[in-house]
């Protein structure tokens, strides 16, 4: 579970990087498929992680 | 010098070690400096951007600025930053003590994603595309829960559709309410709808003007 939040966690990170914020003129494509687990103290993240599972084992 | 930007700062303090700190007008733009050969798109380089931006959250509120915005100087960054500085500077001295929180959750019946392949045209498949995301919708149930124990506790908020599979909801808070958010958070738990409660967040989503 520990790992899923981790990764949730990197994951909301990076979109609110890539995808937030005022755009002034953006001239990078970035590719985050490949990117390693992070963990970033400050960005705590809070899961409905058991129903994110059971969504997924129903579908 | 060629920087990637953060963030903008009302004051020098707000950016500290943690970052360079471009003088625009009168605010201050935090920014990492580039190798001459470093694409923005280098890989290290976004884990790294990522970590100062928590770093400087921890500091005090700035209004982010989308990642791949880069400056050569600081003549440079002052005539791309020119039209936004007054609002970024009312936005600053509103709202210095506020972070952003982020709801997303699942939709109670994702849309099928539109498939290019069936559409004559690049247009009309960006019209489906946006049709679908406007069509995602949540249990009411859990809106109502949301509506009733997060949404008091915030100075503003904007549901937002971004996809189709999930709807978001964007709270402006003060500092001192994050702990009480994750706590009502924890709370809708008790539902069986997926949902990721995450922050604290700099301007992103408040820092532009809403969409009607």
């Amino acid at each position: 579970m520990a790992d899923t939040d981790e990764e949730l966690s990197l994951l909301e990170t990076l979109d609110h990087l890539l995808d937030r914020g005022v755009v002034i003129a953006g001239e990078a494509v970035i590719s985050i498929g490949d990117v390693d687990l992070l963990y970033l103290g400050l960005n705590i993240v809070l899961a409905n992680v058991d129903a994110i599972v059971r969504t997924a084992n129903k579908r | 010098m060629r920087a990637v930007v953060i963030g903008a700062h009302r004051r020098r303090e707000d950016i500290g070690d943690d970052a360079s700190a471009i003088s625009v007008s009168d605010l201050f733009l935090s920014g990492v400096e580039l190798a001459p050969d470093q694409p923005a798109s280098d890989r290290e380089l976004l884990l790294r951007v990522a970590r100062i931006r928590a770093a400087l959250l921890a500091r005090a509120t700035f209004v982010a600025i989308r990642y791949g915005f880069v400056i050569s100087n600081e003549s440079d960054a002052a005539a791309k930053c020119a039209p936004h500085v007054e609002r970024w500077r009312r936005l600053l001295d509103a709202h210095g003590d506020d972070v952003e929180m982020t709801l997303k959750i699942a939709a109670a019946a994702p849309q099928p994603r539109p498939r290019r392949e069936e559409h004559a045209s690049g247009a009309e498949y960006l019209r489906a595309l946006h049709r679908a995301t406007q069509a995602a919708s949540i249990d009411d149930e859990f809106r109502n829960a949301v509506e009733a124990s997060l949404v008091p506790l915030a100075r503003a908020h904007r549901w937002q559709h971004r996809d189709n599979a999930s709807l978001e909801l964007a709270l402006l808070v003060a500092r001192d309410r994050v702990d009480a958010i994750n706590t009502a958070g924890a709370a809708l738990k008790s539902f069986d709808v997926p949902f990721l409660l995450s922050g604290p967040w700099p301007l992103e989503v408040f820092a532009q003007e809403e969409q009607p």
